[in-house]
């Protein structure tokens, strides 16, 4: 019953979001001129149904296409089945969401605006795709469609990023494309690499083949960058903070929520995670992964804070939660026994992050748009996801103790006192990201409540709801640990005390002494350094390059010289036989003689 | 039907049909229409009759000795078939596209005599057996692409059409010597007689190494490797379809052929690689690959920028030869495919918006996928398979290449192979985005350098269908690529029965 359910639904659910993006032409096209229709109707919005109906119904099972690319084979087991229904839960809340988003771009449609019209359709058009390149890429065990699932994804998602075509949507657009197109190049090395060393086409014989190849670990660093720039590795982060404040809300929620963990999905998938017989070198990798996680758990959370835009929180807070994540996967290779019991806790942390970061991210809109509901409500609904993130409730608590407790039985504390940094850093940032919007909050109040029965409020609770009750409803291998014993809370919730504590003293004392950290720390970190050292390399570098160019031109004009000379010449010969055949009866005349004495001389 | 005559059959079609154009009188557009259209069904049905005879078992072969020694062989090998499918099926589209294209233009009866006798030519060397007869048609090539190139008459086109004939002759008349040295080292080689070579003596080598690369030399001015691509980027002041034809189907591919019927078929592969010649091709293919992708990206012209782009992607198939092993080989023989279908799109996609929109430059292109959404979406469809990503053909091109370096031992290709890819990535991505992302003339911003609203559609409707119809297929060959007859699963079949060293 499940393999035909699997056979039937598995297409459908990459089938149907493309169905439904080829509608949306065909409906504008048989739609009268010049009366604008509404192109995320209420069928637009059930994309992501069947594949939430597969997660939700089929634990495991394949399927494979022998007459797909190179041999499609599709896999659903449990880390993949979690991440499908997370995914799909909320690709739908969203698409939900969009609809109250994008009520006023379609107002202003409808009023005669073209652009706002063709903005409108490229995002019908464009969210579908998106959806469909991210969810083969989850079930995808062949290369070649995870490949096509990860390039579909992220070059669709770059219309959603520059959808408002303000400057700044350009700006991040820019850096989304340039680090994507960089990571799409390294992920490719290494792909090619290592299936051309396996003789593989499918990411488990990636995986075995790596262990075996001499240059196994090379093709691991590939990976690991690869899809970093993916999953906001320090370093390969910076589109991160740029691209998320200026995508529409709803697109940011998916892009924190669910593609940025196509990264995660294919360390998961590629690297050989818990494989005991991974040499030293794998080791070392590991090591670098766990630093660099650390790294930018902590770094993330320290620039985050300073941000203004609570969308530039969010992404940093993004990196930071990535960075952790990160480090519980190179603990993979560190320590490769520990990985069985990991590997659950990381999908559940990833899962975790994905439904809550998303449920945040959906609040920021609502802080914007404030539906009528009592402050003190809506406050407490903002917070809890906010508070889940830290890991003092919920869903947040549940995954923080998973890891936790299978990092002491491995005895490694160093790496969970660490981790608990980082935690105080989620504190605060969650205290920034609250504090940022209280105002925005306070000034959308006084022009006017939105009604709570609408597409926005009821997406938003729903997610809300999806998301600290995560770990009851899924239930399967991530509800096993259960919550943690009462003796354990204090060791658990002294990261987000001491990063209230810290938040509130910084507060007290930015209150008296403004800092303008912000003004001075702008979202994208390091891409500002790079564009500065470019430019400043373009200043002084200018002379060479002019070289440089003067160089080429040189090099062009000696071929076409060169050329010239060659043409030269043939036309010359042309003219010789010319020369040849008007002297033709002298010529002749020459070699008889030639001849005859030749004859005359040899007798 | 007997082997022989449905090789002849297959030939004269189009043959027989430059002949009728050129007794047709100008004015006789339908005839001619019908006659062009008839004829191109025609072939593609016969060459789908051979390659489905083929798969069988049948085998296609006509020879009639010419000197003593010295025979005209028609021989219809897996291969060979592959290469001429692909030039009847593009044939189809370019012809259609052609008739659209030159819709109320004079001398089309010369325009489309001349087309017939090239195609009739690309089929010749495609079902050569030997060296003899594949130069015949090879020079024939040339001779019957000239009058193409200039047609337009102007000073431009008649100076680009002299750089063209004094390069592809020249080639030609250096390939006649390498192929006569050939000659009197070893007799008449027929396609596949891979033994008489490798069975010459030790002390013949260093000649062999010096005749190959002079075969190269020939070969190389068609395809374009660096630096014997000048005539190239100069040929594109030809009308659109030409250019189609040059880079996608006929002149180009056929030099390329040529080097692929050269290590495989004269030489064979393994005396190739016994030599060290396969090294030197790498080499070759690799500058010439990084050399074309930074010339393309200092271009601002639309057409320039697809023929820099052509000078990289045909090393692709070099590349693949160069590599020893069957994944290179698959490489190669679905690139020689590939490579046709994507940028045979590319260019009818140009082609629309210089005659739709009067757009020659990239920064006229704000805004176009609004005016003409299908056009841009086959270009779009094209740009990727050119940048590599599935599930265009491009991909499938860039992954046996891949892993074929690695099955050699050159991982450092791996490293050209992306270079290559950021680098079309950088020349390719700007003009999408500039297409669907910048606000243009419809969303009323600024105006188009010259507008002609020519047909219902987008644009008219025969240029319309030849760029949807190619770009359907260099997708539709992506997704099915595991399906018996697309490109790919034949390129292995070839490989698999053939070529494996």
């Amino acid at each position: 019953m499940s393999d035909a359910l699997l056979v039937l639904v598995l297409p459908a659910m990459l089938i149907w979001p493309l169905l439904l993006m080829l509608r949306v032409p065909l409906m504008a096209a048989l739609a009268d001129r010049g009366q604008p229709r509404f192109p995320l109707d209420g069928l637009w919005c059930t994309a992501p149904l069947p594949a939430l109906v597969l997660a939700l119904s089929v634990d495991e099972g394949a399927l494979a296409l022998d007459w797909w690319l190179f041999g499609g084979f599709w896999l659903l087991d449990g880390m993949r089945g979690t991440l499908l229904v997370v995914t799909a839960l909320l690709w739908l809340l969203a698409g939900v969401y969009a609809r109250g988003y994008l009520a006023g771009e379609q107002a202003r449609a409808v009023a005669g605006d073209e652009a706002a019209e063709a903005r409108l359709m490229r995002f019908a058009l464009l969210w579908p795709l998106t959806l469909c390149g991210n969810l083969l890429l989850l079930v995808a065990e062949d290369i070649a469609s995870f490949y096509m699932g990860f390039s579909v994804m992220t070059f669709a998602a770059y219309g959603l990023v520059v959808h408002s075509q303000t400057r700044d949507a350009r700006m991040g657009g820019l850096t989304y494309l340039v680090m994507a197109v960089l990571g799409e190049g390294l992920i490719l090395a290494g792909l090619l690499w290592g299936a051309g060393s396996a003789g593989t086409t499918t990411l488990g014989g990636l995986r075995e083949g790596m262990l075996e190849a001499p240059n196994g670990v090379w093709i691991g660093v590939l990976l690991w960058l690869g899809f970093g720039v993916k999953a906001g590795v320090v370093g390969l982060h910076i589109w991160l903070p740029l691209a998320h404040p200026v995508a529409p809300t709803p697109a940011s929620a998916v892009l924190s929520g669910a593609m940025i963990k196509a990264g995660l999905i294919g360390w998961l998938t590629t690297l050989p995670l818990g494989e005991t017989a991974a040499g030293e070198g794998f080791a070392w990798l590991g090591r670098a992964m766990l630093v660099s996680g650390l790294v930018a758990a902590i770094g993330a959370a320290l620039y985050g804070v300073c941000q203004r835009h609570p969308k530039a929180v969010l992404a940093y807070s993004s990196v930071s939660q990535m960075g952790m994540i990160t480090a519980l996967v190179a603990m993979g290779l560190v320590a490769p026994t520990l990985w069985p019991a990991l590997s659950a806790a990381v999908v559940l942390f990833a899962a975790h992050h994905g439904l809550t970061k998303g449920a945040l991210f959906l609040g920021v809109g609502i802080g914007e748009h404030p539906p009528r509901l009592p402050a003190w409500l809506l406050w407490t609904l903002l917070a809890l996801p906010a508070l889940s993130l830290t890991g003092a409730l919920a869903s947040g608590l549940d995954a923080k103790w998973a890891f936790k407790a299978v990092l002491h039985e491995g005895d490694y504390t160093i790496v969970v006192t660490w981790l608990s940094l980082a935690a105080v850093g989620t504190s605060a940032l969650m205290a920034r990201t609250l504090w940022c919007q209280w105002h925005v909050e306070r000034q959308a109040r006084e022009e006017g409540l939105e009604p709570l029965v609408s597409a926005m409020p009821l997406a938003w609770l729903a997610s809300l709801l999806a998301a600290l009750t995560l770990p009851w409803w899924w239930g399967g291998e991530l509800a096993l640990r259960g919550l943690p014993p009462l003796a354990e809370l204090p060791g658990l919730l002294w990261p987000l005390a001491l990063g209230l504590a810290g938040s509130l003293g910084v507060w007290a004392v930015a209150r008296r002494r403004p800092l303008h950290l912000a003004r001075r720390l702008p979202p994208g970190d390091l891409w500002w350094l790079l564009v500065e050292g470019w430019q400043r390399l373009r200043v002084r570098g200018q002379g060479s390059l002019d070289r440089l160019v003067s160089a080429r031109d040189v090099w062009v004009a000696w071929w076409v010289a060169r050329e010239r000379d060659v043409v030269r010449v043939l036309d010359s010969m042309t003219r010789a036989e010319e020369w040849l055949r008007r002297h033709a009866a002298v010529l002749m005349m020459g070699v008889a003689v030639g001849l005859a004495l030749l004859m005359l001389t040899s007798t | 039907m007997s082997g022989g005559v449905l090789l002849l059959a297959t030939l004269c079609t189009s043959l027989f049909t430059a002949l009728l154009i050129f007794l047709l009188p100008e004015r006789a557009f339908r005839a001619r229409t019908g006659l062009n259209l008839g004829a191109a069904l025609v072939k593609l049905t016969l060459v789908a009759w051979m390659v489905w005879g083929l798969s069988r078992g049948h085998a296609y072969a006509l020879e009639f000795p010419v000197l003593e020694g010295l025979a005209f062989v028609l021989r219809a090998d897996a291969l060979g078939i592959m290469f001429a499918g692909l030039s009847s099926l593009l044939w189809l589209f370019t012809t259609i596209y052609a008739i659209g294209y030159l819709e109320d233009s004079p001398n089309r009866k010369r325009f489309f005599g001349f087309f017939s006798l090239c195609v009739a030519s690309t089929l010749g060397i495609s079902l050569a057996g030997n060296l003899f007869t594949f130069l015949i048609f090879y020079e024939l090539l040339t001779l019957s692409t000239y009058p193409l190139v200039v047609h337009r008459g102007t000073a431009k086109a008649l100076a680009a059409g002299g750089v063209y004939l004094r390069f592809t002759l020249t080639a030609g008349l250096v390939l006649m010597i390498g192929m006569i040295a050939l000659h009197v080292l070893a007799g008449d080689i027929r396609f596949g007689e891979r033994e008489i070579l490798a069975g010459l003596d030790l002390d013949r080598r260093p000649l062999l190494v010096g005749l190959f690369w002079v075969l190269i030399a020939g070969f190389g001015v068609k395809a374009a490797l660096v630096p014997l691509h000048g005539w190239l980027p100069r040929a594109m002041v030809a009308p659109a379809p030409v250019s189609a034809l040059l880079h996608a189907v006929a002149v180009v591919k056929a030099g390329a052929f040529g080097i692929v019927r050269l290590v495989y078929d004269v030489y064979g592969i393994e005396l190739s690689a016994e030599l060290g010649l396969l090294a030197g091709l790498v080499a070759v293919a690799s500058v010439t690959i990084l050399y074309g992708s930074l010339r393309a990206l200092a271009q601002q012209e639309l057409k320039p920028r697809l023929a820099y782009s052509t000078v990289s992607q045909v090393a692709y198939i070099v590349l693949g030869i160069g590599l020893f092993g069957p994944l290179g080989t698959i490489a190669a023989f679905s690139h020689l495919l590939h490579q046709g279908l994507m940028k045979v799109t590319l260019f009818f996609c140009a082609g629309n918006y210089a005659e739709e929109l009067g757009i020659h430059r990239i920064d006229d292109l704000d805004g176009a996928g609004r005016r003409m959404p299908l056009t841009s979406l086959a270009f779009t469809v094209g740009a990727l398979g050119m940048i590599g990503l599935p599930p265009v053909v491009g991909f499938f091109s860039k992954w046996y290449l891949g892993t074929g370096a690695i099955q050699a031992g050159m991982p450092w290709v791996i490293a050209v192979l992306v270079a290559s890819s950021l680098l079309n990535a950088a020349y390719f991505l700007p003009i999408l985005g500039r297409l669907w992302f910048l606000p243009g003339p419809d969303h009323g911003v600024g105006e188009w350098p010259e507008e002609r609203r020519l047909g219902r559609l987008e644009t008219h409707a025969w240029l319309l269908v030849p760029a949807v119809a190619t770009a359907l297929f260099s997708l539709v060959a992506g997704l099915l690529a595991g399906m018996p007859f697309s490109p790919l699963e034949w390129a292995t079949r070839v490989v698999n029965t053939e070529y494996l060293p």
